[in-house]
């Protein structure tokens, strides 16, 4: 009975502490950009649908805006989880396997070719599928365990950022700065029209995470353990290709945006610890809110200009990663 | 009909070939000491029974049928082993890890909860671990910890665990109680195989020791047969005397240091 409790102790303590934070950060972000709504205004925009300028600016342009940043959040939250149980290393995230890298160069190359919104997305994916094809050459190699795959994926990650820095020095400055922006996981950018087909993609591959969060537990004591279990081969691949493919619709759908896969994860492991079928859900939900504050902020701090949520990531999952790092030290 | 039976086996690492033309059979209910120097292949035999290591010649089957023949998954539920180290340890409370063994009978739709969590209970309770469960493994003492993840095994399969070095690293009074509780295991009806580099350890608990030496069988038998000076000095190129455990009344083995060898 004691047990019982314990667990239900826990859930319902991230619970509580998750639902206003979330419903908080969800209102700040209906409130708050280049023009702030009155929390009054937005029950009576959203539900009798007056004023309709307000009306417009939240269903046109904030909410799909905020659904974008909690779908990609939640999915690069995911991956992460994925990979770090997969390669049992704590850095594993799309960004750091170079798959964000890979995206940016097929994004930047369509971008410089002033080619369309489709075929930006449609560069993207090809690029991110081709770095996750090279990880996974490199998986065989050494298997999934193994450091070595880190190390490729940082090399393949400055391998393309070079490629991307050369396109640059061939084009317009107008293409660059469009281009950097992409880059720079900038949301108002973010691909609407694909938003819906994307979204269900991605939920679809959330819930596939989850029918695999008993393998993801025992496959993070190791391979051999995994293998004693009789999880094969084919099973740890298609967990690889779940990962890969959250990682490579996010990144196409919106940018560059690391280390939400990163940081996510680790802090979310504090509270819910290491089961992945509490860890899972629990890292989707924040990894979306997180993207979702981090958007919001970046329309916010400086506006009537924007500063892509990428950089906001960047900046402050920096700083998280290194606080947590000095305080606790480096255990792995 | 035996568990085991391993005819004209070689196994090895890419080039390396480290087990030569090993034939053997394995039978329920033995319990079995591996012994012989580093480096021998005992390990590499476990290897081959857990299947992580498949035979280069030489055929292996597991009640009869070859292993080549049965899929990982049904070989898990009636095979467990115990690793020397895990890659990773994480913070699973002991119950939660434990349960982590029901793993390979579950995974097809087939939750029947109760009575998964019979067994746990089960393998829990043989093993002492109930005062433990709430605790992470990570907080636990060598002792405790290498007694949960031989409970994981038996929660996994009854019929036969496999262990490489359990009570490689532990205090005195932390080997006996796990050894002691691998005998009531085996009284219980496991088959149980392991790797040991204790000679005294093999002879006292095992009802048979396998004996390798550069990666052939050196000797296999009871203790009392084949524990005796002349074949641990060969299997070991060492010093040694063998006397009579007073306690035991098994084969027990004394190194013999340098300065006092004439």
């Amino acid at each position: 009975m004691k047990k019982l409790t314990m667990t239900k102790k826990r859930n319902l303590f991230i619970t509580l502490l998750i639902l206003p934070a979330g419903t908080g950060i969800l209102l700040m972000a209906m409130i708050l950009g280049q023009v702030n709504i009155a929390p009054s205004s937005i029950v009576e925009a959203l539900f009798h649908g007056t004023p309709e300028t307000v009306s417009i600016i939240l269903y046109k342009l904030r909410i799909p805006r905020i659904l974008m940043a909690l779908i990609i959040g939640a999915s690069l939250g995911a991956s992460g989880v994925l990979y770090q149980a997969l390669l049992k290393n704590p850095l594993a995230e799309p960004f750091t396997l170079g798959i964000s890298s890979g995206a940016a160069c097929g994004a930047a190359f369509a971008i410089i070719m002033s080619l369309s919104t489709g075929f930006i997305f449609a560069g993207a994916f090809a690029g991110s599928i081709f770095v996750i094809i090279l990880v996974y050459l490199l998986a065989r190699k050494f298997g999934f365990s193994s450091p070595a795959l880190i190390l490729g994926g940082l090399s393949l990650s400055f391998i393309f950022s070079s490629a991307v820095l050369l396109l640059f020095a061939f084009s317009s400055a107008d293409q660059v700065h469009k281009a950097l922006m992409w880059l720079m996981g900038d949301l108002s950018l973010a691909r609407y029209d694909y938003l819906g087909r994307s979204a269900m993609a991605l939920g679809a591959l959330l819930i596939v995470t989850l029918l695999y969060s008993r393998h993801l537990n025992i496959l993070s004591f190791g391979d051999d353990f995994a293998a004693s279990h009789g999880i094969t081969r084919s099973e740890i691949l298609i967990i690889f290709w779940v990962a890969s493919m959250l990682a490579a619709i996010s990144v196409s759908l919106a940018g560059v945006i690391g280390f939400i896969g990163l940081i996510t994860p680790h802090a979310v492991r504090v509270l819910s610890g290491p089961e992945h079928r509490v860890l899972l859900p629990v890292t989707a939900v924040t990894g979306g809110l997180l993207l979702v504050m981090a958007d919001t902020m970046g329309r916010t701090i400086v506006s009537p200009y924007e500063i892509p949520a990428g950089i906001i990531m960047g900046f402050f999952g920096g700083i998280f990663f290194l606080v947590i790092l000095l305080k606790r030290g480096w255990s792995g | 009909m035996p568990l085991f039976s391993l005819n004209n086996i070689h196994a090895g690492y890419g080039e390396q070939v480290v087990l030569h033309d090993i034939s053997l059979a394995i039978q329920p209910g033995e319990f079995i000491g591996i012994i012989g120097p580093n480096g021998a292949g005992k390990s590499t035999l476990l290897k081959l029974l857990s299947r992580q290591l498949s035979p280069r010649e030489g055929t292996l089957k597991f009640k009869g049928q070859d292993v080549k023949a049965i899929p990982p998954y049904r070989y898990a539920p009636q095979v467990a082993i115990v690793h020397q180290k895990l890659e990773n340890l994480l913070p699973f409370t002991v119950e939660k890890f434990v349960s982590m063994g029901r793993f390979p009978h579950q995974r097809f739709f087939n939750r029947a909860k109760a009575r998964h969590g019979q067994v746990v209970e089960k393998a829990l309770d043989v093993m002492d671990l109930d005062p433990l469960r709430e605790k992470p493994i990570t907080q636990l003492s060598g002792g405790e910890q290498q007694r949960s993840f031989i409970a994981r095994a038996v929660a996994q399969a009854e019929q036969v665990i496999l262990l490489d070095e359990p009570v490689a690293h532990l205090d005195i009074n932390h080997v006996t109680q796990v050894m002691d509780h691998l005998v009531e295991l085996n009284r219980k009806g496991t088959t149980i195989i392991t790797v040991l580099h204790d000679i005294n350890l093999a002879a006292d608990y095992c009802s048979r020791i396998i004996a390798i030496k550069d990666g052939t069988i050196f000797t296999d038998g009871a203790p009392a047969e084949i524990i005796t000076y002349q074949a641990i000095e060969s299997l070991f190129d060492t010093v040694c005397v063998v006397h009579e455990n007073p306690i035991t009344g098994k084969p027990y083995t004394y190194p013999v240091p340098g300065k006092y060898r004439k």
